[in-house]
């Protein structure tokens, strides 16, 4: 039997430009559903895309897409869809050439070229104003002509480098209703960012580098898990912390309490799902009204604070 | 609590706005601006992806759509490569002049004076040195028009996908790089074929239709129309590789075509004062123009006026070429002209 080959398949790649090591023995396979690439200025995300779309050549290792090397054979970017991080397009254009333009660079026809265009335009929410040159858009009108231009000849996978850089909150909203609607229908979505918190509302499917290194891959919460030298923290604002504290303490995947602040109650613990599992029998038992319950360190910024900050 | 039915319909009747103004108390003629009833229209963009199930054409449908891109530009306003309306309008002045000899064989053709009419045929009509003249000709032709009709459309071929950020966008695409490269470097030969060698194409015929020549003239000067043929081929190959590689290595229009006019000109300046100073034309050989120039005189059978070997020359022009060809290929082969 036939096995599917991943969208995505990095293997042992390294690239370095002169003495500066841009990515080091990067390995990573990744295949359907939405992933967020992040990490700080410098980690390597922008490298990692441009060695994915064949704009750089691996110095050490192999980049397969569908199993084809992009920097020898383009044939797999009919099936890829990409946006760049430059704002820059053909500003004379209207949204609505720029983008038949493109598809036409696929072998698209001019009618379909056109009716494509026009659907895509209509998806990323700028159909009133497809006819409107490019150089009279906003950032976030433009990051959506971008999207539109990746997605005119359906690939199946799209690579996103920071399409939310310098978007309104709205332009934002938009732009990751349509990821996550891009996500849902199967296709492989590689996304890039630096706004935790929205990357965190649009997938929990992570790679996060550093210093061209890749620290983590995978479901954020289960990386959360596997930190154990940085234990859990689940807050709880309650009318009684230190009631509710001499209830939890005797409780066995607790080992620390706290009260960071006047009533609020901090529980240490190793294993957050068996600590969340005795939550609501703890609280029911100490009649203790609480008003909140938070994962302070089981989010994003969290993990790559401790990830980072782990590694530097 | 949401409000009564009659209270949200501010279409007709009174809004809440308009009761809180209506008090009674001398206030009757107060006036406020209330939400009008298009208030309530909205637009909601279907934000559904519809997957499309076409087939994307061949290799041949994508390398013309890039021909087309660049080429149609200079005829169409939008959607295509941009070319300022001056630089069309230069374009086309050249095209005109290129063809003005055309005009000059018909107003000849007119004469019935035979001195007017000998006069006329040594200056425009055909014969071995019109026909360089019209090709390789220094002053006007490769002086004004064919360096600068070059430079305007070479200038932003390559070196505009980087200013813009669009050659990272083409090679997303199943673009190879050989694609790429052959689409540009036929779009700028078909314009600047079109107005070099059609120019002359048109010259010769005109010539046979205006004098109603028959099959012994066509036999006559064809080798000769065939030699000037090719010379201007050669012209437009030399100038496209040179202008292709200026352009690669170069972020902005200005720089690429502001070079490619030194490099036919500065070469011609210094093998013409070399050649002033110490009566010797082999610096010719460093001219892209003097190189074709020579190569020309030979193709047509003319008196050449360097003293240099033809070898030279010809190997000149292939110098130049091939390094102008390499460098267009490692520029674009090593994927450099994607850098911004």
């Amino acid at each position: 039997m036939s096995q599917k080959t991943p969208a995505v398949v990095v293997d042992q790649v390294s690239k370095w430009y002169d003495q500066v090591i841009g990515l080091n023995d990067v390995s990573l396979a990744i295949d359907g559903g939405v992933t967020g690439v992040l990490g700080p200025n410098g980690a390597g995300k922008s490298t990692l895309f441009k060695l994915l779309m064949g704009r750089l050549k691996p110095s050490q290792g192999s980049v397969k897409l569908f199993g084809e090397d992009p920097w020898v054979n383009p044939s797999p970017y009919r099936r890829i869809g990409y946006v760049c991080e430059t704002e820059r397009m053909y500003d004379w254009m209207t949204a609505l050439d720029f983008v038949s333009t493109l598809a036409r660079l696929h072998g698209m026809t001019r009618e379909e070229a056109t009716a494509r265009a026009e659907h895509v335009l209509d998806f990323v929410g700028l159909s009133d104003v497809q006819n409107k040159e490019i150089g009279k858009y906003s950032k976030g009108m433009r990051q959506r002509v971008k999207i539109a231009h990746a997605l005119v000849h359906d690939p199946d996978l799209i690579i996103l480098d920071e399409p939310l850089h310098g978007c309104d909150p709205i332009a934002r909203t938009s732009i990751m209703s349509v990821i996550r609607e891009l996500g849902t229908q199967g296709k492989t979505v590689l996304v890039s960012s630096h706004i935790l918190e929205e990357i965190e509302r649009i997938t929990e499917q992570i790679v996060i580098l550093n210093e061209g290194r890749l620290l983590a891959l995978g479901n954020l919460h289960a990386i959360r898990g596997l930190l154990d030298k940085h234990p859990h923290r689940i807050l709880l604002t309650c009318e009684d912390p230190r009631k509710l504290a001499r209830r939890f303490i005797v409780e066995n995947p607790v080992y620390g309490v706290r009260f960071p602040n006047e009533g609020q109650l901090e529980i240490q613990t190793n294993d957050l799902s068996a600590a969340h599992s005795i939550l609501p029998r703890v609280i029911t038992d100490s009649g203790v009204l609480v008003e909140s319950i938070d994962n302070p360190d089981d989010n994003l910024e969290a993990l790559l604070g401790y990830l980072i900050g782990g590694s530097s | 609590m949401s409000l009564p039915e009659e209270e949200l319909n501010i279409d007709g009747v009174k809004t809440r706005m308009e009761v809180a103004y209506g008090a009674g108390d001398g206030d009757e003629d107060a006036k406020a601006i209330v939400a009008k009833s298009e208030a309530h229209v909205g637009t909601l963009f279907e934000q559904t992806y519809r997957p499309w199930d076409g087939e994307l054409g061949p290799r041949w449908v994508r390398n013309y759509a890039i021909f087309r891109h660049h080429v149609y530009g200079l005829f169409r306003g939008t959607g295509h490569r941009h070319y300022h309306p001056m630089v069309k309008l230069t374009i086309f002045v050249i095209l005109l002049y290129s063809l003005l000899p055309v005009l000059m064989l018909f107003l000849a053709s007119l004469s019935t004076d035979g001195f007017m009419s000998d006069l006329f045929s040594r200056l425009w009509g055909i014969n071995r040195y019109n026909l360089w003249g019209q090709v390789l000709g220094y002053f006007p032709r490769n002086l004004c028009c064919w360096p600068m009709l070059t430079a305007l459309v070479v200038g932003g071929m390559i070196s505009d996908d980087r200013k813009f950020g669009t050659s990272a966008i083409y090679f997303s695409r199943p673009v190879t790089r050989t694609d790429y490269t052959v689409m540009k470097y036929i779009s700028v030969a078909v314009v600047l074929g079109f107005v070099i060698v059609l120019s002359y194409f048109v010259y010769y015929t005109s010539a046979i239709v205006f004098n109603g020549e028959g099959w012994a003239y066509l036999v006559d000067t064809l080798p000769m129309f065939l030699g000037g043929l090719i010379a201007g081929i050669l012209v437009v190959i030399t100038y496209t590789s040179i202008g292709l590689a200026l352009s690669s290595i170069s972020q902005s229009r200005f720089f690429a075509a502001i070079a490619f006019l030194g490099v036919i000109y500065g070469t011609k300046l210094l093998a013409l004062l070399i050649e002033s100073q110490f009566d010797t034309s082999i610096l010719y050989v460093l001219s892209p123009y003097d190189s074709l120039a020579h190569i020309g005189q030979w193709l047509l059978g003319i008196e050449p006026n360097y003293d240099h070997p033809l070898a030279f020359s010809l190997v000149s022009m292939l110098l130049y070429n091939a390094s102008a060809i390499a460098l267009l290929t490692f520029r674009v082969g090593t994927l450099e002209v994607t850098r911004e």
